[in-house]
């Protein structure tokens, strides 16, 4: 199927220091989030399996914060702040890419839907599936 | 006066902006520059307020860029975007990230997309001169 193809997008932060890999189809399912942290981050959710990205420079600049359940890391550039991508608690097996990092949208037909992650013991699990690995 | 309060995601950083305005009369801005694309941020700013933003030790980063003019205060802890300072003949002048702060009374406002890239540095000094609000940026002491 032509929806099984994916094509490798490259983001990073502000500074330049980290870059990254992501591979997508063409149209992609997004999530803006209103829980208290990403509301602060502007994140926009692309959550892909662990094999669709990749670290391409800069890991070593990377902070990381936890909160409450501390199995979400959120990840950071330590110079520019800019969080490109984290291992988010509704998918610790695979990554969330913020699509405001991407360099390019443009050949993306992204779709951001609402996530209400104010309420996220009620909402998390729906997420899961996204990060699952093709069998 | 009304003082509108807000923190980064841990509470390093604490804002407090005081101003005549209430949030609805306050401006909010979504500048396309890459660095405010990226963090998601709406910043907002009142000449004639104040802000306040006080820090616990060492957890404010400061980042430059561009023209290297202005100094944005990231938090070091959870890497918050939150305001940003440029130094200039009348005081310390800021903006603020409504977003970063979680700052209340601006949910479900459209902002004002802002281009700034082909200003020079005297034009850019000018500008905030007349929008940006006097800060002052505190270093808490280190608690025994």
């Amino acid at each position: 199927m032509s929806g099984d193809a994916f094509t490798w997008h490259a983001g990073g932060c502000h500074c330049g220091g980290v870059r990254f890999e992501v591979a997508l189809p063409a149209t992609v399912e997004a999530q803006s989030c209103n829980c208290s942290m990403c509301a602060k981050t502007g994140f926009v959710h692309v959550i892909v399996p662990e094999s669709r990205f990749r670290i391409t420079k800069g890991a070593e600049r990377l902070a990381e914060y936890t909160f409450n359940t501390r199995v979400a890391k959120h990840l950071f550039c330590a110079e520019c702040g800019i969080k490109g991508f984290y291992r988010p608690r509704s998918n610790p097996d695979g990554w969330s890419v913020n699509a405001r990092c991407l360099d390019s949208v443009e050949e993306i037909d992204l779709r951001i839907e609402a996530f209400d992650g104010q309420n996220w013991e009620a909402n998390g699990a729906s997420l899961a599936h996204l990060s699952r690995e093709p069998a | 006066m009304t003082e509108l309060t807000g923190h980064c995601h841990c509470g390093a950083i604490r804002v407090e902006l005081t101003t005549a305005l209430t949030a609805g009369e306050l401006p909010l801005r979504a500048c396309q520059c890459g660095f405010c694309r990226r963090h998601g941020g709406l910043t907002t700013s009142d000449p004639k307020g104040r802000l306040h933003i006080e820090a616990a030790p060492g957890s404010a980063n400061r980042y430059r860029f561009g023209l290297g003019i202005t100094d944005f205060l990231l938090c070091a802890q959870c890497g918050v975007y939150v305001a940003a300072v440029m130094p200039h003949e009348a005081g310390l002048l800021a903006v603020l990230n409504v977003k970063g702060v979680d700052l209340p009374g601006f949910e479900g406002r459209a902002p004002d997309p802002m281009i700034y890239d082909d200003e020079t540095s005297d034009e850019r000094v000018s500008r905030r001169a007349g929008r940006w609000m006097p800060a002052v940026f505190v270093e808490t002491s280190p608690s025994a």
